[in-house]
């Protein structure tokens, strides 16, 4: 079928795409000043320390053997030994995945769920009191910087109200579920949610405000053309005009851009870890910027260009699905 | 024959920032059972707002602002008869009076259209046999309830759109209606309806789309189907086969057609009698002969002289100089609209024109004279054109100049052509 053949294809383009990032990744090191040795050896060592640690970590090796060293260890899933935190690299990273994939879900399904009721509202109610009220806050929403927010919102809610907790990540939601299907106990569901509301409304403020905005000036775009007219003079009750007809065509252009930020909000979200102290990628990046731990770099950066290749593909083939004029070729 | 649409002084503002635009003035016209009524006119001269206002699809910042558009419907009459009384007339009912959800319920089985580009009347993302089988849905369930017009098109929510399209096999067009729609494509001369029914808009083309845009409109089954200029976005050889078609439809049917086209060949084609539009009002009408034989407004008489003519081809066309004018309230002054172009502007035409029975010169209106056949907004149709009351070439000639920067495409698309 040329569907799953558009899908195989756009997969090997990815994975040359992600072959790509491993690339500049990995010479990354090579163009930034400073020595790694640096950072891993005792201040005092003697220039026989710093031998041994160049030899075993291969760095004195020439630059391609090194660059094929890595490539066959990302194949098997090693992404090489981090000395500073002493653990392996890869351990470390996919530990933190789950975190920023829920929260860059979650951000993205408070988006869709406020964003895109909130654009058809506003469009069918043009120059109403509630398409102002929506103009309004998505103006708001796309002025106000993340860390200000995520800060007033704790101020808010949890310090003032004491309605939610301020921050961290006591469960994820895999471990949540679990303990409610063995055990029947919601108690971990209720907690991550209590958790998770507060940055991911965040997270997700200006990406409702883009959508909304996208979805009310493609929502009015797709109630003025002609085939609206036609379908209301064929005698269609108005929801099924305008939530069959002109939204359908509405979120073709709302899924690519949905798509895209979906992929920004895996590597973007670091200020709002930060805010939360939410144990997702973004602040591993800039822990380990910080301590020059090479591996750990890396490995979130590949991460993350992947997760970003991967979302792209599931919406092309999401967009393939909507719009039937797509050709797959 | 019996009248199954009279439409009386029917008036039609748009509300603009630049100010209130009169799109249809005062137009009075009768669309007769099994007749095809043709409305002909330029580029902006108010045919598609009338048809529009009809069957009522006017949409913000418009909005009919007056008039009656009486339609005969028995059951209709006897439902609506002792509710409010002014509404009914025998067996009219002016729909204008009606409550909007009874309006709403009439199209489809009272009322259909067919659009001008069938390239952008159709959803592109939904395949032609789901749109076709919507407009057959509709109407089912309507006949399922009988009993409330009301509920035809009401109480259709959106909590049930999204109960429908999330739970498998609950959509709102039934297998019924999905085979019927493969029926009405074959109807309209559509080869292998069945698959052509799972195709999407785009893979169809441009006759074979306006083919399937006739086979929606006719879903229903409607009185009156209204066609704004059908065949327009069609290559010649596809709008001969595609006017044949409607008139066929038309007659097995027994439905009346109002038909709106720029092209008097379209007309002369098709038409049983005809109401000319300039200005946003019907400037002459009648039948066939009346208009193409013996027409007295210099307008029609204007529009006939820029056919070329195979017989007789002379170098030139003879074009009526000078564009159509703004239709902006505040431009409008009380006079007859073409008089700034007109050859036989006299002192009389500064005046506003009633309609006149071209036959007895005697003025249509307010239930006098209705039953007139060839009437005309011109003084002509009352005397002779006397040139000792004409108008100067440069009486209207600052006039003209302010009006032409306005509606630069309307000049570029006034020329009334036929290709028949």
């Amino acid at each position: 079928m040329s569907f799953a053949r558009f899908i195989i294809k756009r997969s090997l383009q990815g994975i040359f795409v992600v072959w790509g990032v491993v690339t500049v990744v990995f010479l990354l090191r090579f163009s930034t000043p400073g020595d790694p040795i640096t950072f891993i050896a005792p201040l005092d060592a003697s220039p026989e320390l710093r031998q041994r640690i160049a030899e075993e970590l291969g760095l004195n090796q020439p630059l391609y053997v090194q660059y094929f060293d890595y490539l066959t260890g990302l194949l098997t899933g090693d992404m090489g030994y981090s000395y500073i935190s002493g653990t392996e690299a890869a351990t470390r990273i996919f530990a933190r995945v789950p975190a920023t994939v829920e929260l860059a879900v979650a951000a993205t399904v408070v988006a869709i769920v406020i964003s895109i009721p909130l654009g058809v509202i506003s469009a069918t109610r043009r120059h109403e009191p509630a398409d102002y009220a929506a103009t309004t806050f998505s103006l708001a929403g796309i002025s106000t910087p993340n860390f200000w927010l995520g800060i007033m919102l704790v101020l808010v809610f949890a310090v003032q109200l004491n309605f939610l907790p301020t921050s961290r990540r006591p469960v994820g939601i895999v471990q949540a579920v679990e303990v409610l299907v063995l055990s029947g106990n919601y108690a971990g569901i209720v907690l991550w949610l209590q958790h998770i509301t507060l940055p991911a409304i965040t997270l997700g403020t200006y990406f409702t405000a883009l959508v909304t905005r996208l979805t009310r000036s493609g929502m009015l775009d797709e109630l003025g053309k002609s085939y609206v007219d036609a379908a209301r003079a064929k005698g269609l009750p108005e929801t099924l005009v305008r939530y069959k007809h002109a939204l359908r065509n509405t979120l073709i252009p709302v899924i690519t851009v949905l798509g895209l930020q979906l992929g920004t909000l895996i590597g973007g979200a670091v200020i709002t870890e930060a805010v939360f102290a939410w144990p997702g990628l973004g602040t591993l990046v800039i822990n380990s910027i910080n301590t020059r731990d090479w591996p750990l770099i890396q490995g979130c950066l590949i991460v993350i260009g992947s997760s970003f290749v991967f979302v792209n593909i599931a919406v092309d083939a999401l967009y393939a699905y909507v719009n039937p004029q797509v050709v797959y070729d | 024959m019996d009248e199954i649409l009279r439409v009386r002084d029917l008036k039609t503002r748009f509300f603009t920032e630049e100010g209130q635009v009169n799109a249809v003035e005062s137009v009075s016209f009768d669309v007769r059972d099994g007749e095809i009524f043709g409305i002909v006119g330029e580029s902006g001269s108010g045919k598609s707002v009338t048809a529009l206002s009809v069957i009522d699809l006017i949409e913000s910042p418009g909005r009919v602002t007056g008039g009656e558009v009486w339609y005969r419907n028995a059951d209709l009459a006897d439902e609506f008869r002792e509710k409010r009384s002014e509404a009914v007339d025998g067996d009219f009912v002016d729909l204008r009076r009606l409550p909007k959800g009874v309006r709403r319920s009439l199209r489809g089985p009272s009322f259909s259209m067919v659009f001008q580009d069938p390239m952008s009347s159709l959803n592109p993302s939904i395949t032609v046999g789901e749109q076709i089988a919507e407009a057959v849905e509709v109407q089912r369930r309507a006949r399922a309830n009988p009993r409330s017009t009301r509920s035809r098109t009401q109480g259709y929510g959106l909590g049930k759109y999204l109960v429908d399209s999330i739970v498998p096999g609950r959509e709102y067009t039934s297998t019924e209606s999905k085979e019927r729609a493969i029926e009405l494509l074959e109807q309209v001369g559509i080869p292998d309806p069945e698959a052509r029914a799972e195709e999407y808009p785009h893979q169809f083309s441009g006759g074979m789309l306006q083919r399937a845009m006739i086979a929606q409109a006719l879903a229903g089954e409607p009185d009156i189907l209204v066609a704004d200029e059908p065949t327009t976005a069609l290559d010649v050889t596809i709008q001969a086969q595609i006017l044949n078609l409607l008139r066929d439809l038309q007659r097995e049917q027994d439905m009346s057609i109002i038909m709106i086209t720029h092209d008097l060949g379209v007309i002369a084609r098709m038409c049983d009698r005809v109401g000319v539009m300039y200005a946003g009002q019907i400037v002459e009408r009648g039948t066939l002969g009346d208009i193409f034989e013996n027409p007295v407004h210099p307008y029609t008489e204007g529009l006939l002289g820029s056919i070329p003519d195979l017989e007789d081809p002379s170098p030139r066309l003879s074009p009526i100089e000078g564009n159509v004018p703004s239709l902006l309230d505040s431009e409008m002054g009380g006079r007859c609209y073409f008089a700034d172009r007109c050859p036989n502007a006299m002192e009389a035409c500064l005046n506003s024109i009633p309609e006149y029975d071209t036959d007895s010169g005697e003025v249509v209106g307010d239930g006098a004279n209705a039953e007139a056949v060839h009437t005309a907004r011109c003084v002509l149709a009352t005397r002779e054109f006397d040139a000792a009351e004409a108008l100067g070439d440069d009486y209207f000639g600052d006039r003209a100049e302010a009006s032409d920067p306005e509606t630069p495409d309307d000049a570029a698309e006034q020329e009334v052509v036929s290709d028949a």
